[in-house]
């Protein structure tokens, strides 16, 4: 799970990382009140909330002015047609997809002056597993972090640190001169460092990005962004994050399935619906359908589900998506029982309708029960002995409605 | 001989009483499997489905010689419960929760090291040698005694893979899950040690997927062990690339590195042999065992 700007940038404070002054803003007036309580001369930055890096060099979708989704303004009569530009819109950055993400709000901040820039991550280091602290230097116009780690990995300082202990005070010193800060800045960096471990261990996070931390003329350290992902796994500890979470960051179909403790991915192009109870098999199917020409347009992992209820509404996501045109079921049964998912299609196919062909590949526990119970229903579904049967199955039955 | 289970390990089980465990500890026993004992923290003295239930590991084990667990109890509970297992040196833990918290795992990393204890999962089917032991949640019906080794991260793709050994009229020593989770206990090196030592396997399936450094890790090691067996490797993933995008620090971490693309040319680098698809396993197996 993810977080807005403003909000990772509040934990931080918390934990005592010094942020600019800043207020959130829905609308363009509200933008206007909020930057003159942040500073009263300016200059300002308005910055888009959505969760997406890059978003400075993102563009509104519809406007044709060259602007992203962070500026700078310098003028207060300025505010509210610069807020006006990003509310409401959508904006597309490198890492939101062309879909782009919908601006609900953005954050009005005091300008913070600073004299250097540096990148500071930390971040659960999935080969080893250890928890990872990530610095890179930062200039102006200069390369940015993603380009360095591809070309230049030895820009990257990555320190491993001890979960329970934190940042050690060798790894201060080490991270001091590897940033080029005086001696004094030792003690900031110190505080920055420890906070970060800090807002790390007792929030469950996966993830805080500071990018850029700014470095003051007296040596003190400031977020002048931030990200924050936690563990969703670990939510049920931390219900005061899990309200943080913004509905219009996921996808209707996404944000239902996860109610019933589904996981349901979109892709673009496509037009098949899958439905597997593992990443594995999803991978794998989806692997097939490319092999065969098509693609998958998008699919929900059951996991384990156990309740047949749940599995119904899960099946109903994916029957009622306009661009579904075939439907790939594909279970092993193990800890999941098939006639669960045989039950659950029926109770779906009912409520809804089976308009487009639907292929079913079994295997594991109760299958037989399962088949049993698809043929009894007399469902016009095409059943499968193997994965690969199962797709061409799916795509002979597609050609043939067309 | 088959790896870390066979017909003599006594098994026990963490959260025996819930419907889940009772389910699929019915399935174990009438499998074969050697379940000597129950846990269930509060139920100790009591009976479930005609095994002694006992508050604690340790007294489990003191009234029983129980060497192995399989832990059905829920995520949160998790750490708790390997820890129980660590201190009472249990020589197997196998953990069938889905979505048990990163902190926790890194916690349970810490406790493991330098153990007696070796950890299978979480989110994980568990491990089972054919006619002999079944730990976790297997479809007890698609499994075959005989001498390929199975090993995958995926749940859903190891009965994948034994299908496709079934297919090539081969049986399997052992199959094990690693889990699907990012952190997890035993890897892919752990598995084909302990397969490597294994007289009874001749050969290994290895199914791995998109996402973390499990596969490079393996194929590392695998280049560098002094008796290889050939495994027969396959990597899921080829056509999306998982996951949506928040910050950079997951990629800076990975160095560019995250396509199935570069899993398989590491495996094929140290000498696993490597196929595109799940259904070309079983030709691979016979011409290597034929």
């Amino acid at each position: 799970m993810n977080i807005h700007e403003y909000q990772a940038k509040k934990i931080l404070n918390r934990y005592g990382i010094f942020i600019p002054r800043g207020k959130v803003a829905y609308t363009p007036n509200e933008a206007k009140r909020a930057a003159v309580h942040v500073s009263l001369r300016g200059p300002w930055m308005l910055k888009a909330q959505i969760q997406s890096g890059a978003r400075e060099r993102g563009a509104f979708i519809g406007s044709s002015g060259r602007k992203g989704g962070i500026r700078l303004i310098k003028r207060r009569r300025d505010i509210i047609r610069e807020a006006e530009q990003m509310l409401g819109e959508t904006l597309v950055t490198a890492q939101t997809g062309p879909k782009g993400k919908f601006v609900s709000r953005i954050y009005v901040e005091a300008f913070q002056k600073v004299r250097k820039k540096f990148y500071a991550g930390l971040v659960i280091n999935r080969v080893v597993p250890v928890l990872t602290l990530l610095l890179a230097n930062l200039e102006d116009g200069g390369q940015s972090i993603l380009d360095k780690a591809l070309e230049n990995p030895k820009e990257i300082l990555k320190l491993k640190v001890d979960l329970n202990k934190g940042v050690s005070l060798r790894q201060i010193e080490l991270a001091r001169r590897f940033l080029q800060l005086e001696e004094p800045s030792r003690k900031h960096l110190q505080k920055f460092f420890n906070a970060l471990h800090r807002a790390f261990v007792e929030n469950d996070a996966t993830m805080i990005e500071v990018n850029p931390a700014g470095v003051t003329k007296r040596g003190r350290i400031v977020a002048l962004d931030a990200k924050m992902s936690f563990d969703n796994n670990a939510m049920y500890r931390h219900p005061e994050i899990l309200r943080l979470q913004d509905d219009y960051e996921e996808e209707d179909r996404a944000l239902k399935a996860a109610k019933f403790g589904f996981q349901y991915l979109e892709f673009e192009g496509g037009n098949i619906g899958c439905i597997v109870n593992g990443d594995g098999i999803a991978l794998a199917a989806m692997d097939f359908i490319r092999e065969k020409g098509l693609d998958a347009c998008c699919f929900l992992n059951v996991k384990g589900g156990v309740d047949r209820d749940k599995i119904a509404a899960g099946i109903k996501i994916i029957m009622t998506n306009p661009k579904v045109e075939g439907i790939l079921i594909n279970i092993l049964g193990g800890f999941l029982r098939c006639n669960l998912i045989a039950e659950g299609i029926i109770a779906a196919a009912s409520e809804v309708g089976l308009n487009v062909p639907l292929v079913v590949r079994f295997e594991g526990t109760n299958k037989d029960t399962a088949k049993e119970t698809l043929i009894n229903s007399r469902l016009p579904l095409i059943i499968a002995d193997t994965m690969e049967e199962s797709v061409d199955k799916l795509i002979a039955a597609m050609e043939e409605s067309e | 001989m088959s790896i870390l289970v066979n017909k003599n390990t006594k098994v026990l089980v963490q959260g025996i009483t819930g419907t889940q465990a009772s389910f699929h500890v019915r399935k174990s026993l009438d499998y074969g499997t050697d379940i000597v004992a129950g846990v269930t923290p509060g139920k100790g003295g009591t009976e479930h489905l005609g095994i002694p239930v006992f508050g604690t590991v340790k007294e489990a084990i003191a009234n029983t010689g129980a060497n192995a667990s399989v832990m059905f109890v829920p995520a949160r509970f998790v750490k708790n419960a390997v820890k129980e297992a660590v201190e009472a040196e249990l020589d197997l833990a196998v953990c069938i929760a889905d979505g048990v918290p990163i902190h926790d795992m890194m916690e349970i990393r810490a406790m493991l090291k330098g153990s007696k204890t070796k950890l299978i999962g979480p989110n994980t089917p568990g491990i089972i040698t054919p006619g002999e032991a079944r730990l976790g949640i297997f479809p007890e019906n698609i499994h075959k005694k005989g001498r390929v080794g199975v090993v995958s991260r995926s749940s859903t793709l190891t009965y994948e893979a034994v299908l496709e050994v079934n297919r090539a009229e081969m049986g399997q020593s052992t199959v094990i899950g690693l889990g699907d989770d990012m952190v997890i206990g035993m890897d892919f090196v752990e598995v084909l040690d302990e397969f490597s030592q294994d007289d009874e396997t001749d050969a290994i399936v290895l199914i791995g997927q998109l996402g973390g450094a499990f596969e490079e890790v393996a194929a590392k090691h695998y280049k560098l062990m002094p008796n290889k067996k050939p495994v027969i490797a396959f990597v899921a993933g080829n056509t999306i690339p998982f996951g949506h995008k928040m910050g950079y620090a997951g990629d800076i971490i990975a160095a560019g590195k995250v396509t199935a693309q570069d899993k398989r040319a590491a495996m094929q680098d140290a000498g696993m042999i490597v196929v595109d698809r799940i259904s070309q396993i079983r030709a691979q197996l016979q011409n290597l065992l034929r």
